[in-house]
């Protein structure tokens, strides 16, 4: 129950974020209708790790915010803002991580603007090519799994056990067959000490 | 001209007598094709030189049969880096076994008198081939390396061209001394099966491995004790369980080794990075290397210093709290209270010691997410529920103005004293304090 | 004097009796060892499984010390850079983490099964007393090692766990309530989690409890040997199997396969999955504390509940089981198999329950 609560808690204050930005006149980055969305469908607590280079969002001085960037930089940010359709976008937006970015440059920051009433549409917009971190679930997928799409080590675990599986099906089929005739030399190995300690003792009788 | 009649006329000519010659000598003469087995007349040395030899070129001759026989798996499997490796290696390692077991047992054969007795002359010129075929091979591996991979491309075809009865010369034409060298003792040894001992290759025992044990006896009254005789069996049941053990240890250690070993190396090798991931690894280092720094310093500061800074009071929210570091080097917050005033209190949960989150709530209250207990900000209370019991320490802080005068304090028992009216706070900086002494 | 002497006979008999010198030969411990057959025979098979995965862990941990880098600076990166760059590096970590879950299950099932065959009746009671030692030193093993990646919930984690100690501090008298205090400070090394509790953590995930181990399994393993299999049973089947060569081969092909599954798990699923990736960031010590932090799987027998009632009560419960499992040799000295038996399901039901459905209870009792 809690975690809906700090899960209300944290929209209400990416609200409140958004309407002092909306105020102070500059255009809000972010988008808490998606975090909410991931969080409510997976049941998973996310970030705005999820598109933004900072776990804590656009705003503020830490790396990877706004108040970081630099001179160039800043301009970088503002060509990308203005562009509204993917082919208008030439360069990364600094405070973007490269899912953020790729999901732009795929359907654009239009197209990303109308579905924030309906979060659950951007997957089907990705699309299922896509896939970033190369762990052979896509972007699209670990989008709405609450998933790290830019860790090839994080992933709703089951899905990536069958794709991981089949990735290294020789590997393990290799290991096994190494394993079990390990296993069938030292049942052997012992056997003959078996028999030798027997022999000893023959030996002994006489 | 040479060429055709080594490479062409030899090996049909090879391969027929073999073919021929062996069935015949199978025929009609069965009791001869073994392998004249001289253990009885000398059985020390031998062991040291049969089984090497037998080991090494067994592996070889499978291994050559394998790439000739499926040549496109076997090219397949030689285009990992690795598996070429580790096939160049062990084919190597066996040719050098094969050689010591050689030279040994040709030092037997010339060294002692019994079985100089038992030796033809086409013993010997067997030996000779054979020691011969062996170093060329040795030297094809060393002196024209990988050949596990280009064999594919020259000798196989040019073998598959003779059966297929279109001899074709060029795939080999080009091929260093070495190797025809090897190819052409190769048909001369083909050619000498039917004559020679080598005939014994057809009868290889490989009933052995199924049979079941046999004991065998002296025909003699002097061994009938049963004791001696039940000894016996587990001692050929021993070593039989014994080499079995030894071949699957090694050939499962060779095959595990075959797939870990290079990664095993590789991990202490450490990995080789591209410059690019080298200059993000160093960047990221440096990055959480200048967060400890900074750690580091506010220690200091708190070590040293009376007052420290934790913002202007303009930059203070009702509803979102300024983290900042108290002098216990634990989280705090600071709020701007509904009369002005600034409120600094611990975040660090009375209950468990994580950190309380920095939103306010409607009810004025701030929630710590380890285990759901809600603070009120003014006084530091828990909820009646919650599992911290104790309150949230209030702490002590004094407004700076842009001058460095001390306006307002407040010490940590909650007195207040100095101007505390909004207008001469508005411009003013918060601080928090080392220790209550500190008064307007 | 007399009295001096009497008492110091019966301890060397008491010993003597557990360590009977004469029978530390290959043949007494090992030729003519016996395991007997009947239905709870698997019950053999648990300790050998878990000082299997204790032996993974000294490989892939023997691994992982040439990459990790114990400061708070560079911890969280270098297990990243393991994960990331290191060839291998993935698999043995994960491998480590994997076997770690494995290896505390496999001691609380070894555990379990022991008690239910009553395998600490004289003159095993020493080796009762090792196992359960053993248990503690495995559960630190899993504490100490669990703030070593540095990340979020590795340290709150940790904090949660420490202060724990401290509130014990409250129900003690006198004296002795300032002593779980100094007890986590002398852990923790600071006024906080921080740079001293890594160090100390370090050092004992990788060398004092390596050591206390190996001491205490030598003893449990001879002790063992010298006694043989427990009956495990009331009425014992006449059916037994020699221990060498048999048991040892059966023993090696059940490891072969725990090994494999051991290697796909490793492969296959990475660890870190099963924590949403907010967790999994490098701690932060000026940032809030992420929401969802919980300990390991293997605490949640004793979080759930710490979670739901009094703190006292969970106390005393927890200090009187610690007391029961040391002294059990003497309590359920005369009692049946089936009682034992009995007492054994509703533990492991207890711990299965608190494991599996923790959370939604923790949720049914505090919406």
């Amino acid at each position: 129950m809690w975690r809906a609560k700090s899960t209300k808690e944290s929209i209400s204050a990416g609200f409140l974020l958004a309407v002092l930005l909306l105020l102070s006149g500059s255009a809000a980055e972010c988008y808490p209708e998606y975090q909410a969305f991931i969080e409510k469908r997976s049941g998973k607590t996310v970030d705005c790790a999820v598109c933004h280079v900072n776990a804590n969002g656009p705003v503020g001085r830490e790396s990877g915010q706004i108040g970081s960037l630099s001179q160039k930089q800043l301009a970088q940010l503002n060509a990308a803002r203005a562009a509204i359709e993917p082919e208008m976008l030439k360069e990364d937006n600094p405070i973007l991580n490269r899912l953020g970015n790729s999901i732009i440059r795929t359907i654009g920051k239009k197209k990303f603007l109308e579905h924030r009433q309906d979060p659950e549409k951007l997957a089907e917009l990705l699309g299922n090519k896509s896939d970033l971190d190369n762990d052979g679930i896509p972007d699209s997928q670990e989008y709405l799994d609450g998933t790290d799409a830019l860790n090839s080590s994080h992933g709703e675990p089951f899905k990536l056990f069958l794709v991981n599986l089949n990735r290294y099906k020789y590997h393990l089929a290799l290991a096994a067959l190494a394993v079990f005739i390990l296993d069938w030399g030292f049942a052997h190995l012992i056997q003959g000490f078996y028999l030798q300690s027997k022999m000893g003792k023959a030996g002994n009788h006489e | 001209m040479i060429d055709s009649v080594l490479f062409i006329a030899l090996p049909y000519l090879a391969i027929f007598i073999c073919i021929f010659g062996s069935i015949y000598r199978i025929r009609k003469m069965p009791m001869t094709y073994s392998a004249l087995s001289s253990q009885f007349l000398e059985s020390k040395s031998l062991v040291w030189g049969s089984v090497p030899w037998h080991i090494g070129i067994i592996t070889i001759v499978l291994a050559h049969l394998f790439a000739l026989i499926c040549p496109g798996l076997w090219q397949m499997l030689m285009a990992y880096k690795n598996v070429l490796l580790i096939t160049e290696a062990l084919g190597l390692a066996m040719g050098i076994c094969c050689l010591v077991g050689l030279i040994v047992l040709g030092i037997r054969r010339i060294s002692s008198q019994r079985i100089q007795a038992v030796t033809s002359r086409m013993d010997l010129l067997v030996l000779f081939l054979l020691t011969a075929q062996v170093i060329f091979g040795i030297g094809t591996a060393v002196l024209h390396r990988w050949g596990a991979a280009w064999a594919t491309g020259t000798a196989v075809p040019y073998i598959w061209s003779l059966f297929t009865l279109q001899p074709d010369l060029s795939y080999i034409s080009d091929l260093p001394h070495m190797v025809k060298a090897h190819i052409v003792s190769a048909w001369l040894l083909i050619l000498l099966v039917p004559f020679s001992r080598l005939i014994h290759m057809f009868a290889v025992p490989l009933h052995y491995l199924t049979r079941p044990p046999q004991n065998v006896l002296w025909n003699n009254p002097r061994h009938y004790e049963a004791e001696a005789a039940a000894e016996e069996i587990l001692d050929t049941d021993a070593r039989r369980e014994f080499i079995k053990g030894g071949v699957g240890i090694a050939a499962g250690t060779l095959l595990l080794g075959a797939g870990a070993m290079d990664k095993i190396f590789a991990f202490f090798f450490g990995p080789r990075l591209t410059a690019k991931e080298e200059t993000e690894l160093m960047e990221e280092k440096l990055c959480r290397l200048q967060a400890t720094t900074d750690q580091r310093k506010l220690e200091l500061e708190r070590q040293s210093s009376k007052y420290i800074l934790v913002s202007a009071m303009s930059e203070l929210s009702p509803t979102e709290g300024k983290y900042l570091i108290d002098y216990q080097m634990t989280p705090a917050m600071a709020f701007k209270g509904e009369d002005g005033l600034p409120i600094v209190l611990s975040a660090k949960c009375t209950h468990l010691g994580c950190t309380v989150g920095n939103t306010v709530n409607k009810e004025g209250k701030i929630l710590c997410p380890c285990h759901v207990s809600y603070f009120d900000i003014k006084t530091g209370e828990p909820n009646a529920d919650a599992p911290a019991k104790a309150p949230l320490p209030i702490l002590g802080w004094a407004l700076i103005d842009k001058a460095g005068k001390l306006i307002a304090s407040r010490s940590s028992k909650g007195e207040i004293s100095g101007d505390t009216s909004s207008e001469s706070i508005k411009d003013c900086d918060l601080f928090i304090v080392k220790t209550d002494e500190v008064k307007v | 004097m007399k009295a001096g002497q009497s008492v110091f006979a019966t301890v060397s008999n008491f010993l003597s009796e557990r360590f009977p010198v004469e029978h530390m030969n290959f043949q007494h411990m090992v030729e003519k060892k016996d395991v007997p057959v009947h239905n709870m025979s698997w019950g053999y098979y648990t300790g050998g499984l878990t000082l299997f995965f204790l032996m993974v862990q000294v490989v892939t941990g023997l691994f992982l010390l040439f990459y990790y880098q114990p400061t708070v600076s560079d911890a969280h990166l270098s297990v990243e850079f393991i994960n990331k760059h290191v060839a291998g590096g993935a698999l043995i970590r994960n491998m480590h983490t994997w076997s770690a879950s494995c290896m505390i299950f496999f001691a609380m099932l070894h555990l379990l099964t022991s008690f239910a065959m009553k395998a600490f009746e004289k003159p095993r009671e020493l080796t009762w007393i090792f196992g359960v030692l053993l248990l503690f030193l495995t559960f630190t093993f899993g504490f100490t090692g669990y703030l070593l990646p540095w990340n979020q919930i590795a340290v709150n984690a940790t904090k949660v766990g420490l202060q724990s100690v401290e509130a014990v501090g409250e129900y003690l008298p006198g004296a002795l309530s300032q002593l779980p205090h100094i007890l986590r400070e002398t852990f923790q090394g600071e006024a906080s989690v921080g740079q001293s509790t890594l160090g100390r953590f370090y050092a004992l995930h990788v060398v004092l409890l390596p050591l206390a181990l190996l001491g205490l399994i030598s003893l449990h393993l001879l002790s063992v040997q010298l006694h043989g299999m427990s009956r495990g049973v009331d009425q014992p089947t006449k059916k037994s199997e020699r221990f060498f060569p048999f048991f040892i081969f059966k023993d090696l092909s059940l490891w072969s396969i725990v090994f494999l599954l051991l290697l796909i798990l490793a492969w296959c699923i990475p660890f870190d999955s099963f924590l949403p990736y907010p967790l999994l960031a490098p701690y932060n010590a000026l940032g809030s504390t992420p929401a969802g932090i919980k300990p390991e799987w293997y605490f949640y027998f004793l979080y759930y509940p710490l979670e739901m009632l009094p703190f006292w009560l969970i106390l005393l419960a927890t200090g009187l089981a610690v007391l029961v499992l040391i002294f059990t040799p003497w309590i359920f000295k005369g009692t049946s198999r089936k009682t034992l038996g009995l007492i054994t399901v509703l533990a492991s039901l207890y711990l299965v329950v608190m494991t599996v459905f923790g959370e939604q209870i923790y949720h049914m009792v505090k919406p």
